[in-house]
């Protein structure tokens, strides 16, 4: 049995979105529907200013509350941690994105999968890709669970060009994530929320 | 934007405080309809109001079902919603409407016969008390499942529960009265929901208070909302309708129609009470924020407030290392 996660080390992130861009090409995402993102800050105050970045995505929580609210039993979670979504089983109540804190929920609006990004209809690229999605049902990040159960990172982490993110299972005692929250202390988005979160931070 | 404030972020890739726009009036509506529609029916089947019963069973099973299929993406899988009440309040709310739907139903035939059949008493003595309590669980389980969700600060709170409760206690007694007054006349019962209706008013008003109050001390979101409500864009509809409206001018005016008895009053009574109702519930939804999402270090540059001090701070290097 395995728990997989991530940290990511803020000391290395640079702010490029390249891992918001690889997931979407990934995944293959409708418009606005970013399953990883950066949030971008100004902290300071003239002249003394500076940029932070914190990249963002499902915390695939062990005590998920998207999972606790959803009604029919569309998200459940992987014996490998992995908070999925049966999109089959979804009946759009957005229970769970009201009820995740980290905002890692998206759902597909009607008509959202009828026009890509241009304005033309649909790529062939993006016909292929959102038939893998529903209108009117949930969508979240899967951690790349096609890609993991094949033997490979997820898309985010190996696109990552400094490095940053850093994919493991928590339950290795001489796996990478526990070694770096030991080394260098970690933390997780909201913890007051009590949702036991898989993605961990470095500080910067 | 300063480290003083934290302002509501415009796009997801911005930091801020985030609304919660996945649940909008559709909802709100259900919520409310849920809420007047099961005390109606509680109130009208403690007292034996047959019109009441009627209302109050049809404002649930088709007003409240509508609004609710109407918003969920997928309507054709509803029966869905019904298969995880161990965890889910929606899961039991599904649970407890279908009830409501059935019991109420026996409760409202005729002499107990459906089609020339004569129900056993036992039964109707049964669909009478499942009535009842699935009634009074429609009229709050939307606390629960607002209050369940950790992620917005303002609902997250044991008293949301108690609020919606009390709020869907009073829009049935309203309603309640103002058919009684409307179709029954003066009687025992009337003067009673008439009495209740005051002192729900008066009770409301403090369990806002306290609310807004409790929620003042809470969490940085859930003090966002609170002002929000007082001095933000929701101002006007909270302090207006929900207040002004919903709680001071329908007390006011039951007063007066207590003293002159005009029987069109009662409607504008009703009318005034459902508005502060129905927006209650609204700038509830709309007013919900979800926490921004930052490391702790920079949490505590927050609550610096002098621009003198974050320059001083952020020139060391150290502390930009953080």
């Amino acid at each position: 049995m395995a728990r997989l996660g991530m940290v990511i080390d803020l000391r290395r992130c640079i702010g490029c979105n390249a891992c918001t861009l690889a997931c979407k090409q990934e995944n293959g995402t409708p418009e606005d529907v970013h399953y990883a993102r950066v949030i971008t800050r100004e902290v300071g105050t003239y002249p003394a200013t500076k940029r932070t970045f914190l990249p963002v995505l499902c915390n695939h929580c062990e005590d998920a509350p998207c999972a606790q609210a959803c009604p029919s039993g569309a998200t459940w979670i992987r014996d490998d941690g992995i908070v999925m979504v049966d999109r089959n089983k979804c009946i759009g109540c957005r229970a769970c994105a009201v009820a995740c804190p980290y905002m890692n929920r998206h759902f597909i609006e009607r008509g959202l999968l009828e026009n890509g990004y241009s304005t033309d209809g649909l790529s062939p690229y993006e016909a292929v890709k959102f038939a893998e999605f529903e209108e009117g049902t949930m969508t979240k990040c899967t951690l790349c669970a096609h890609r993991v159960d094949a033997g490979l990172q997820p898309a985010c982490v190996i696109t990552c060009p400094t490095d940053a993110r850093i994919f493991g299972d928590w339950d290795d005692p001489q796996g990478k994530l526990q070694k770096l929250v030991d080394e260098r202390g970690g933390w997780s988005l909201l913890p007051e929320c009590k949702t036991k979160p898989k993605v961990y931070y470095l500080d910067e | 934007m300063t480290t003083q404030s934290i302002a509501i972020a415009k796009h997801r890739f911005g930091f801020g405080y985030y609304r919660q726009l996945y649940w909008n009036w559709l909802i709100g509506s259900a919520f409310f309809l849920g809420g007047i529609g099961g005390a109606t029916f509680l109130l009208s089947l403690i007292t034996g109001f047959r019109p009441g019963m009627i209302l109050g069973y049809l404002v649930v099973v088709v007003g409240k079902n509508t609004a609710h299929l109407s918003f969920l993406g997928r309507p054709e899988r509803f029966w869905r919603a019904a298969m995880r009440p161990d965890r889910s309040w929606i899961a039991r709310g599904i649970w407890a409407t279908g009830l409501f739907a059935v019991s109420g139903f026996v409760c409202l035939l005729p002499q107990g016969r459906l089609a020339g059949w004569a129900i056993p008493a036992v039964i109707l003595s049964a669909a009478h008390v499942v009535a009842m309590v699935s009634a009074f669980f429609i009229m709050f389980y939307d606390g629960f499942v607002m209050n369940s969700s950790p992620a917005i600060a303002f609902w997250h709170s044991k008293m949301l529960p108690l609020l919606i409760l009390m709020y869907a206690s009073l829009g049935g007694t309203t309603i309640s009265l103002t058919l009684r007054e409307l179709f029954a006349g003066e009687d025992p019962a009337t003067a009673l929901l008439s009495q209740a209706e005051h002192v729900l008013l008066v009770v409301n008003f403090l369990l806002l208070a306290g609310y807004l109050i409790r929620m003042s001390r809470w969490t940085p979101a859930a003090r966002e909302t609170v002002r929000l409500l007082i001095r933000g864009p929701y101002a006007r509809v909270f302090l207006g309708l929900v207040i002004a409206v919903g709680l001071l001018a329908t007390f006011l005016l039951s007063i007066v129609q207590n003293v002159v008895g005009v029987p069109w009053l009662v409607v504008l009574i009703a009318l005034c009470e459902l508005t502060g109702d129905f927006a209650l519930v609204m700038v509830l939804l709309k007013s919900g924020l979800f926490s921004p999402q930052s490391p702790p270090a920079r949490q505590a540059l927050q609550v610096l407030h002098r621009p003198s001090e974050v320059r001083e701070r952020l020139t060391e290097p150290s502390a930009l290392m953080e």
